[in-house]
């Protein structure tokens, strides 16, 4: 008995033991759940109870260097489903036929859709106000609108290729929007619903609005008007020389500052879908091509640089050269005869280039030719970029050597060339071109400013300008007497280069003609290059197709800047066959008001949007084009009305009173100010339809505060 | 009864019990908040039982449990009987038929009160043949005494309770003199054995007379995403359960503050699933809080049955101690993913009168024991 006392104490003491052991376990077990594991469960348990519904944050705007829009964000109504509590509703069938005839949509398809296993299903996006209203007006169960923005560019084609486009996710596709995607496209809110098990709302519960922070807005270095001039010049010969694409950048040679990039063909980033999607790319930026004589100003300031050859060198052309094995030939196998280096500048003379090349040698041209900026991106801000190709050295012989400096061999970006001879025209600066001067957030405040980049010093300045002179006597005397500005000293070179045939070699009747050129030549203001690829009919020489745009472009947007004429010139107000009116103020004006208007100055007219008043303009008042002259109109760039005279009022926060006035009164709506500075806040808030005459109450706050 | 004995009673004991009831009232009108339109019904309810049960306790004192021996046969008689009647009139609900209606009165769960029952006889039982349990043929008899009642068990089929019962058995045994090795043998060969036939199951198709979904919810605390549902299935009470406790953190989300709980995203979280409660709104310190009321409770109750002169009474206190250890981790395992899905309450804290009237006579006899076991020296 005694041992078997023992033994049962002993046992009891091993359970004792055993359920010590057990409890660490649990306890052990729970620290890991609470602790290890916490995190991860606790964001589980609110993922369990809250569901979102997205809201997309308002892009930021997109103004030219003086402030005028060239993108904004206008608000649309997007229908979605719940599908639970459709399904709770018990009228999904007829839900469904009401959506689809409102919509013009499949029912079967639709009636999936918002029956579907999910907590939210979009329906569709971005509808228009009138099938919005029909919606909101059925109140039917579990069908949902929610306010998205999304993107308009107000005059259409304008800048298409900078600007670029905006999906329906309110995202950057393209363009300056993708590029500043992060910046531009701001951060989406969240509508969050807190729901329990059963997925239905819970009263007084969670039921956040964490509003989109919206985008910033950017100021591009873009000047609306140049653009408009340059786009004008640039449609003309595109269609006129009904060429493959063509491009042309005007930019600031001394900051890098892009004040108007154009291609053809372009397309309307409001309607984008409409486009072939080819007509998207921008081939001043994307694409690298043989530029052909332009780049001999690349090879003269290089052999400049090296002293090879200075603007007095002689040099003999008979017509061709033998390298090697090959024979390379003067333009039209013309032979120039003696001539010095600022002469076979002026006469783009094969020959003395190909002389000039093989002296400089391939150590020197390629101690330089990186240093330009060739063979690697400029570093402009637009996306997809191209490097473009330069031959390697450890495999370039003379051949090479001989038509690398007649500018073939190398392929080039539009924006490489014109940084590149920026650089003459500045004094010897490589600069990083780019087209955003300024980020602002919506009180108007800069939140960024982008300064001139200077790459590299590239030439000396006493190099530079004897380059220059070199320059402005090939629009002199040379080969680019097209582009010459009565009144305005111009350096400019032409070029009309072979195209690399798919196979190998160059095809026998396809040219890439191009001028590149800068003006005043003592104080250059602008650089302009513009580049047609593949140009019908005859002559195709850069002289012909690309230098006299050239001069157009530059001579109005010189008149523009009112930059002076140079000394002794006088500039004479050209009184020929072309007559030049001032385009008149429009803004406020009735559509009919603004054509007849424009009419009677000789102008045409372009009505883009819909609206009672004309909102925009392009070209601004004032400013001095040709007769015939397209003006773009902008009616209202706020939701269209609809038939009822409804209007949806516009977000007015962080405008100043001037422009809340504009707006409103496109919009046939009546200011109630009060306050001074920018406008804080508004009543009715924005997104809410009024019928237009409704007065508008807006609280203005000093900026200060 | 002799007043002067209450002086001996285990006052740790009896404090860490009123502890317990006090904060499972807390907690329980925490989880039954939102559940009925009273908004106190179950605690309600649950108060008027614990004052039954307390005035159980107070009438089990007054008797001394050695009189109780000579009615083992009638208890145990009386524990089939239920286990029977429950089988042919009783009411099933989710699938199982433990309840018994009573008419005007609750409905009760006989399975409940059994287990007090069926540990009272068979302490008897094994009292009888203690220290003489070292063949097989000599544990047979205690087998076939316990395997009666958890066949009617199984039968219902009630999967937990039949667990407590084998648990309860193997312990009170052990602490007999059985023999280890064949006790070993046979609870661990069976666990084993369950365990190769679920594997055969799952993994080759060997059909068993269960549904699918009982014998998911055996396996599915492995791997709760992996229910065939992605955890919308028989794997959803352990994650909600597991996201409710990990949630919690130290100091919990405060009480009716609880989203799993309170949006019940938790199922059965004033029943089976109340320590997920816990773990939600007190968090680490309110579950670490109830760990150490069980530890202690048991750790008295462990010495309530050492001090005990009569191994009858050693033996029930150790039953009774078995029992809840094996509520408790079963409760709280499978609230924390360490054990199947049986749905057994947690004792004390878990809403149901069955079960707390159970526990509150099982402590009543404990005290009992403790009162009068004692070897007393005057």
């Amino acid at each position: 008995m005694q041992t078997n006392s023992l033994l049962i104490k002993k046992r009891i003491i091993t359970l004792f033991l055993l359920f010590i052991i057990g409890f660490l376990g649990l306890s052990g077990r729970i620290f890991w759940v609470q602790f290890i594991d916490g995190k991860k469960l606790s964001s589980m348990a609110e993922n369990n109870r809250m569901r979102d519904v997205p809201v997309a944050a308002k892009r930021g705007i997109i103004y030219d260097r003086n402030g005028q829009e060239l993108a904004i964000s206008v608000s649309a109504d997007s229908v979605y489903a719940c599908p639970i509590e459709v399904r709770a509703g018990k009228k999904e069938r007829e839900t469904a036929h009401q959506l689809a005839e409102i919509l013009d949509m499949d029912e079967e398809k639709l009636l999936k859709r918002i029956t579907r296993a999910s907590s939210y299903e979009w329906i569709k996006r971005q509808i228009k106000p009138a099938q919005a209203k029909k919606i909101r007006d059925l109140e039917l169960p579990g069908i949902r609108l929610a306010e998205e923005s999304h993107r308009q560019y107000p005059n259409g084609t304008l800048a298409s290729h900078v600007l670029g486009i905006s999906g329906v996710d309110n995202t950057g596709l393209e363009g300056i929007d993708n590029y500043y995607d992060k910046l531009v496209g701001g951060t989406a809110g969240r509508i969050v619903i807190e729901k329990d098990a059963a997925n239905r709302p819970i009263p007084e519960a969670t039921h956040r609005y964490i509003p989109p922070v919206e985008g910033a807005n950017l100021v591009l270095t873009i000047d609306q008007t140049i653009q408009y001039i340059t786009e004008r010049e640039l449609e003309k010969a595109y269609k006129e020389r009904d060429a493959k694409s063509a491009s042309a950048i005007v930019m600031d040679p001394n900051t890098g500052e892009i004040l108007a990039l154009a291609c053809r063909p372009t397309y309307n980033p409001n309607q984008y879908e409409n486009y072939p999607a080819a007509y998207r790319r921008n081939p001043a930026i994307n694409d690298a091509y043989e530029p052909g004589s332009t780049m001999k100003i690349v090879t003269s300031s290089i052999a400049m640089a090296e002293n090879v050859v200075d603007a007095q060198s002689r040099f003999f052309c008979p017509g061709y050269v033998k390298v090697g094995k090959e024979t390379i030939n003067c333009a039209q196998g013309k032979a120039h005869g003696s001539q010095s280096f600022a002469e076979i500048v002026e006469n783009s003379c094969n020959v003395g280039f190909v002389a000039v090349g093989l002296a400089l040698g391939v150590d020197k041209y390629y101690d330089h030719i990186y240093d330009f900026g060739f063979g690697k991106k400029t570093g402009i801000d637009l996306p997809g970029e191209a490097a473009g190709i330069i031959v390697p050295e450890g495999r370039c012989k003379q051949i090479d050597l001989a038509t690398m400096a007649m500018g073939q061999a190398n392929a080039v970006t539009t924006i490489q060339l014109a940084a590149a001879v920026s650089a003459v025209a500045n004094g010897g600066k490589l600069i990083q071109p780019h087209l955003v001067k300024q980020v602002i957030d919506n009180k108007g405040k800069v939140v960024k400013e982008f300064k001139p980049v200077t790459v590299r010093r590239v030439l000396s300045e006493n190099t530079a300008r004897q380059l220059s002179l070199i320059l402005e006597g090939e629009v002199i005397r040379g080969t680019g007497t097209n582009a010459a500005i009565e009144g305005y000293r111009v350096g400019g070179k032409t070029g009309t280069a072979q195209k690399i045939a798919p196979g190998g070699g160059y095809l026998p009747n396809s040219y890439v003609s191009s001028f590149v050129g800068f003006a005043p030549v003592d104080n250059p203001k602008l650089l302009c290059i513009f580049v047609v690829d593949s140009p019908k009919g005859y002559p195709y020489f850069g002289a012909w197709v690309a230098a006299p745009p050239f001069k157009e472009i530059v001579q109005d947007s010189l008149r523009y800047l009112q930059i002076p004429a140079a000394n002794g010139i006088q500039p004479t107000e050209p009184v020929e066959e072309v007559q030049t009116v001032l385009v008149p103020d429009l803004i406020n004006l009735t559509p009919s008001e603004a054509s007849s208007a424009l009419v009677q100055r000789g102008l045409k007219v372009r009505v883009e949007g819909s609206g009672m008043v004309v909102y925009q303009q392009t070209p601004q008042a004032l400013t001095r084009v040709q007769t015939g002259t397209e003006v773009i109109v902008n009616l209202s760039p706020y939701a269209p009305k609809n038939k009822e005279n409804q209007v949806t009022i516009p977000d007015l926060r962080g405008k100043s009173m001037k422009e809340v006035v504009r707006i409103l009164s496109s919009l046939g709506l009546y200011l109630v100010p009060e306050g001074h500075g920018l406008a804080s806040s508004q009543s009715p808030v924005p997104g809410k339809v009024v019928s237009t005459g409704s007065r508008i109450k807006v609280q203005f706050t000093p900026i200060s505060q | 009864m002799e007043i002067k004995r209450l002086k001996f009673i285990d006052k740790s004991f009896v404090g860490t019990l009123l502890i317990m009831l006090v904060f499972g009232l807390v907690v329980l009108a925490s989880a039954s908040y939102g559940i009925s339109a009273d908004r106190y019904f179950y605690v309600k309810k649950q108060i008027f039982t614990i004052f039954i049960g307390l005035v159980a306790i107070v009438f089990i004192l007054q008797y001394d449990y050695n009189n109780l021996r000579r009615y083992s046969w009638w208890l145990y008689g009386l524990s089939i009987f239920m286990l029977l009647l429950v089988l042919i009139a009783g009411e099933e609900i989710r699938g199982t038929t433990g309840w018994i209606n009573l008419g005007p009165l609750p409905a009760v769960q006989p399975a409940e009160f059994t287990k007090i029952l069926l540990i009272m006889s068979f302490a008897h039982f094994l009292n009888e043949r203690k220290g003489d349990l070292d063949t097989w043929s000599k544990m047979m008899p205690c087998f076939l005494y316990m395997g009666v009642p958890l066949a009617l068990i199984m039968a219902q089929p009630d999967l937990g309770t039949a667990l407590v019962y084998i648990a309860v058995t193997a312990v009170m045994m052990f602490v007999a003199g059985a023999n280890p090795k064949i006790l070993g043998l046979l609870f661990g060969g069976g666990l084993l054995l369950v365990a190769l036939v679920l594997v055969l199951h799952f993994q080759m198709g060997l059909p068993l007379p269960m549904k699918d979904y009982q014998l998911n919810r055996l396996v599915v605390f492995l791997d709760p995403y992996n229910d065939g549902q992605g955890g919308r299935g028989a794997g959803w009470n352990i994650i909600q359960s597991l996201v409710a406790i990990g949630s919690g953190g130290i100091f919990g989300k405060g009480l009716f503050q609880g989203t799993q709980v309170q949006l019940n995203f938790l199922p059965e979280h004033h029943t089976d699933f109340i320590y997920a409660v816990i773990g939600e709104e007190l968090g680490f310190l309110g579950a670490a809080f109830v760990i150490m009321l069980y530890g202690i409770l048991i750790v008295r109750a462990i010495r309530i049955s050492y001090q005990c002169k009569e191994f009858y009474g050693t033996l029930m206190v150790l039953g009774i101690t078995a029992m809840w250890l094996f509520h408790i981790f079963e409760s709280i395992g499978m609230s924390i993913g360490m054990m199947p899905i049986t749905g057994i309450p947690l004792p004390f804290l878990s809403y149901g009168g069955s079960s707390m009237l159970t526990n509150l006579i099982a402590v009543g006899l404990i005290l009992c024991v403790n009162l009068r076991g004692k070897k007393i020296v005057f």
